[in-house]
C-alpha cells in the first residue's frame, strides 16, 4: 500500500461484529444471485452445508475501506452537452439543442450517488485443508451484502496466498449486489509445499455511472496447510567429523569395526580375534589388527532461502529453494535413518533452527519444519538479510563438532564465502547444489526451441556459478551438483568420486 | 534462469491480486498477464457494438452524412475494446457525438437524433466498462450480471433524461404554455442541480 492510499483510509471503517451481528435476520428469500449461466445459491441451505464442511473458517470478516475517489469517467459530458445546446440555439437546430440537453442528463447521472463501502461478508470454504503438494483443491467463496446498500457494480478479487497456483479459473468476480443477496465463485488452486494462509480480498465498488470508486479490504482468514512426505533418500556420504557415539560414519580412528586400518603391537588384554594370526605364523611376534571406528556424525542441514535464493531454471519451474527442501527432506531420513543427529537450519531473512536430534519425535518435528516453516515459504520473504549477524548466531548455535550439509543454488558469492569460513571454523562442509542454470536437454528442449535454453544470461550465470564450484572445491569443499539429474542419482555419482 | 523477488507479490491495489494468479507467484509479470485474460468481456463488446450500431442506423435516418461520421465511431469502439485503450474509445465517443452534430446541423429530426445519442452514450460506457472489468477482473471471470447491470443503468438514465427533454419539446410545440413552463421549470432544476 502505498502512502496515499493509507491517506484514503477511512478513520470510520465500519468493525466488523456490527455486521456480524445483523447475521441473524437474513430470513428474506430474494438471496441467491441467478447469473447468466443459470446457476443460482440458495440461501437456506447454508447453515447445513457448514456444519459438514471440515474445510470452512468461521471468521467474521474484517473490513477496512479506502476513501472513495473519482474514476474521472464521464469527465466533460456537461461541457459537451452546454457546447451542443449552444450550437443548437445559434443554427436554429430543435434536434441538437435536444442531444445537448438530453446530455445534460448524463452529466446529472454522473453525480448521482456515491461509491459505498462493500460491505461483504465472506465464506471461503476449502475442499482439503490439509493435501499432498500437486492436489488441486477447490476454493469456493461467498460474498453475501450484509449492508443496506445495493452494490450496482461490484468487483471481487480474492486474495490467494503467493504460493499457490491458481490452475482453473480466475479468482474473481463481478457482478452486482441487492442487500441480502450472495455470490459464489469457485476456483481451484494447485497445493505446493508449506503453510498458506489467505491475505487481503479486495472489494472494488462503483457508483452506478461508475464515476466514484472505492476499494474495500476484507480479510478473512483461511488456512491450507500442505506437508508433503519425506522421500527417502539417496545414502550420502559424510565427511570425517564425528562424535564419539558409535553410528556409520567410517573415522580415521583405529578400534572395532569391519574395515582394515592398521596394525599395532599387541597389548594385553587385546581381544583374541583381532590379533593377527598369520603376522603370529610368519615372524613369531604378536599383533594386533586395528580397524575402522565407525561413529555417528551430527550434521546440520543448512537450506539458502534468501531471497537470491529464489531462482527457477523456467518461469513456471520450482524454485531452487524448492528443491533443496526437496533434497535436504531426502537426506534428513536417510542420515537419521542410519543414526546420526541431523539439525535443520535457514541462511534467510526469517529465522529457522531445529537443533541436531534423534529419534521418531524429532523425525516429525523435522518433517514439519521442512515442510511448514515460514523461513522456507515458497516464496521469498520480505524482511531484509542481514548476513553478519545471521553468521554469528548460526555459529553460535552451531555444536562444535557438527558437519553442514549447505544446500545452495550458488548463485552469488555469499554461500561460497559462507561455506569457506564455516570450513575454516572446523565444521566440515559439503555444499550441495540445484542447478538453476543447467540447460533443459532432451525433451524439452525440442519442444520448445531456443527460448529459455541458452540466452547470454543464463550462459553467463552458469559460468559464474561453474567458477564458484571450483573455488569450493579448491578450498576442499566437497560439492555435488543435481540439475537435470535426480538427486539421488547426483550423490550416487558423487559416492563413486569420493571414494576412498 | 528466474529470479523470484517478493517485490512482485506486493500486488497494486486494484490492479491484481497478490500475484497469485496462475503463475504469478514464479515468473515474471508478463506471465501472469499471459495466463490471465485481460481482455473487456465478450458481453460488454457485443453489447457495445449493438449499442454503437443502433447509434449509427438511428443517425443515418437522421442524416446520411452524420451517420457516416457516427458510423466510424462503430471502428473507434472496436478497436479501443480490442486494444484496451481507454484513449481510443474517447476517440470514438467524439466522432460520435462529431457525427451527431453534424447531422443536427443538417436539419435532421430530433427522434431519431435523441434515440443516437442515448446508444452513443450507451455504447462508449458500456465499452469504457468492460475495459475496467476486464482489468481488474478479466474475460474469464463471471461478469455477465455486472456488465448487463450497468448497461441497464446507463440505459434507463439516457432514456428518462432523453424522454423528460423530448416531452418538455413536444408540449412545447404543441402550444400548451403552462405545462412547458412547469417542464422547463423541472428541467432548469435538474440544470441547476448538474453544475453545482
Amino acid at each position: 500500500m502505498t502512502a496515499a492510499e493509507r491517506d484514503r483510509v477511512d478513520s470510520a471503517a465500519t468493525p466488523a461484529d456490527e455486521t456480524y451481528a445483523r447475521d441473524g435476520d437474513d430470513g428474506d428469500g430474494d438471496g441467491g444471485e441467478r447469473d447468466g449461466d443459470g446457476d443460482q445459491r440458495d440461501e437456506g441451505g447454508r447453515d447445513d452445508a457448514d456444519e459438514i464442511d471440515t474445510g470452512h473458517d468461521d471468521h467474521p470478516t474484517d473490513r477496512r475501506a479506502l476513501r472513495p475517489f473519482d474514476t474521472g469517467r464521464w469527465v466533460g459530458v456537461t461541457g459537451v452537452a452546454l457546447t451542443l445546446v449552444g450550437l443548437g440555439v445559434a443554427l436554429r437546430q430543435p434536434g441538437m439543442v435536444l442531444v445537448g440537453a438530453a446530455a445534460v442528463g448524463y452529466g446529472l447521472y454522473a453525480r448521482l450517488g456515491e461509491a459505498g463501502e462493500a460491505v461483504l461478508e465472506i465464506d471461503r470454504e476449502v475442499s482439503d485443508p490439509t493435501p499432498d503438494p500437486g492436489d488441486e483443491v477447490s476454493v469456493t467463496v461467498r460474498a453475501r451484502n450484509v449492508g443496506d446498500a445495493p452494490c450496482l457494480d461490484l468487483r471481487i478479487v480474492d486474495g490467494v496466498p503467493p504460493g499457490l497456483e491458481v490452475v482453473d479459473g480466475p479468482a474473481r468476480v463481478a457482478t452486482a449486489l441487492r442487500p441480502g443477496a450472495s455470490v459464489t465463485f469457485s476456483y481451484a488452486v494447485r497445493a505446493s509445499r508449506g503453510d498458506h494462509e489467505w491475505g487481503t480480498t479486495r472489494a472494488v465498488v462503483r457508483n452506478a455511472a461508475g464515476s466514484r470508486e472505492r476499494l474495500t479490504e476484507l480479510e478473512t482468514p483461511t488456512r491450507l496447510t500442505c506437508t508433503p512426505e519425506l522421500a527417502a533418500g539417496g545414502d550420502l556420504p559424510l565427511r570425517g567429523l564425528t562424535t564419539v557415539s558409535h553410528g556409520r560414519v567410517p573415522t580415521d580412528v583405529g578400534g572395532s569395526g569391519v574395515e582394515f586400518h592398521a596394525t599395532r603391537e599387541y597389548r594385553r588384554g587385546d581381544p583374541l580375534k583381532r590379533v593377527d594370526w598369520n603376522r603370529r605364523a610368519r615372524t613369531g611376534e604378536l599383533a594386533t589388527l586395528e580397524l575402522r571406528e565407525e561413529r555417528a556424525a551430527t550434521v546440520v542441514l543448512l537450506v539458502d532461502a534468501r531471497e537470491a535464493a529464489y531462482v527457477a531454471d523456467r518461469p513456471d519451474g520450482d524454485t531452487a529453494v524448492e528443491a533443496s527442501v526437496e533434497a535436504a527432506g531426502a537426506v534428513f531420513t536417510a542420515l537419521l535413518a542410519g543414526g546420526d543427529r541431523v539439525g535443520i537450519a535457514t541462511m534467510g531473512p526469517r529465522d529457522c533452527w531445529l537443533p541436531p536430534g534423534a529419534g521418531n519425535d524429532h523425525a516429525v518435528r523435522g518433517r514439519e519444519t521442512l515442510a511448514t516453516d515460514p523461513a522456507l515459504a515458497p516464496t521469498p520473504s520480505e524482511d531484509r538479510f542481514y548476513r553478519t549477524l545471521w553468521r554469528r548466531r548460526f555459529r553460535r548455535r552451531l555444536p562444535g563438532d557438527a558437519q553442514v550439509l549447505f544446500f545452495t543454488p550458488l548463485v552469488d558469492d555469499v554461500p561460497v564465502d559462507t561455506a569457506r569460513r564455516l570450513d575454516a571454523y572446523g565444521h566440515l562442509v559439503t555444499v550441495l547444489s540445484p542447478d538453476t542454470t543447467a540447460t533443459r536437454s532432451s525433451r524439452l528442449s525440442s519442444r520448445l526451441p531456443s527460448r529459455s535454453t541458452s540466452t547470454p544470461g543464463r550462459k553467463l550465470a552458469a559460468i559464474e556459478r561453474r567458477e564458484r564450484i571450483r573455488t569450493l572445491r579448491g578450498a576442499g569443499i566437497r560439492v555435488v551438483e543435481w540439475g537435470d539429474r535426480s538427486f539421488p542419482a547426483a550423490v550416487a555419482g558423487a559416492n563413486g568420486r569420493w571414494s576412498r | 534462469m528466474v529470479a523470484v523477488s517478493a517485490e512482485r507479490n506486493r500486488g497494486s491495489v486494484t490492479d491484481g491480486d497478490r500475484g497469485a494468479e496462475a503463475d504469478g507467484s514464479r515468473g515474471p509479470e508478463a506471465a501472469e498477464e499471459r495466463e490471465r485474460d485481460a481482455r473487456p468481456p465478450t458481453l460488454a463488446v457485443v453489447s457495445s457494438l449493438v449499442a454503437a450500431t443502433v447509434a449509427t442506423v438511428a443517425a443515418l435516418v437522421a442524416d446520411p452524412t452524420g451517420g457516416a461520421v457516427v458510423g466510424a465511431s462503430v471502428v473507434c469502439l472496436a478497436g479501443g475494446s480490442l486494444l484496451g485503450s481507454a484513449r481510443v474509445l474517447s476517440w470514438g465517443a467524439a466522432a460520435g457525438i462529431g457525427g451527431i452534430a453534424l447531422a443536427a446541423a443538417f436539419g435532421g429530426g430530433a427522434e431519431p437524433l435523441l434515440v443516437a445519442g442515448v446508444a452513443l452514450a450507451v455504447a462508449w460506457d458500456v465499452a469504457d466498462h468492460g475495459l475496467s472489468v476486464g482489468r481488474q477482473v478479466g474475460r474469464k471471470a463471471r461478469t455477465r450480471r455486472n456488465v448487463a447491470v450497468h448497461a441497464g443503468t446507463t440505459l434507463l438514465a439516457g432514456t428518462i433524461s432523453a424522454g423528460v427533454v423530448y416531452g418538455t419539446y413536444v408540449v412545447a410545440a404543441g402550444g400548451q404554455p403552462i405545462a412547458a413552463l412547469a417542464l422547463l421549470c423541472f428541467g432548469g432544476v435538474v440544470l441547476a442541480s448538474a453544475f453545482r
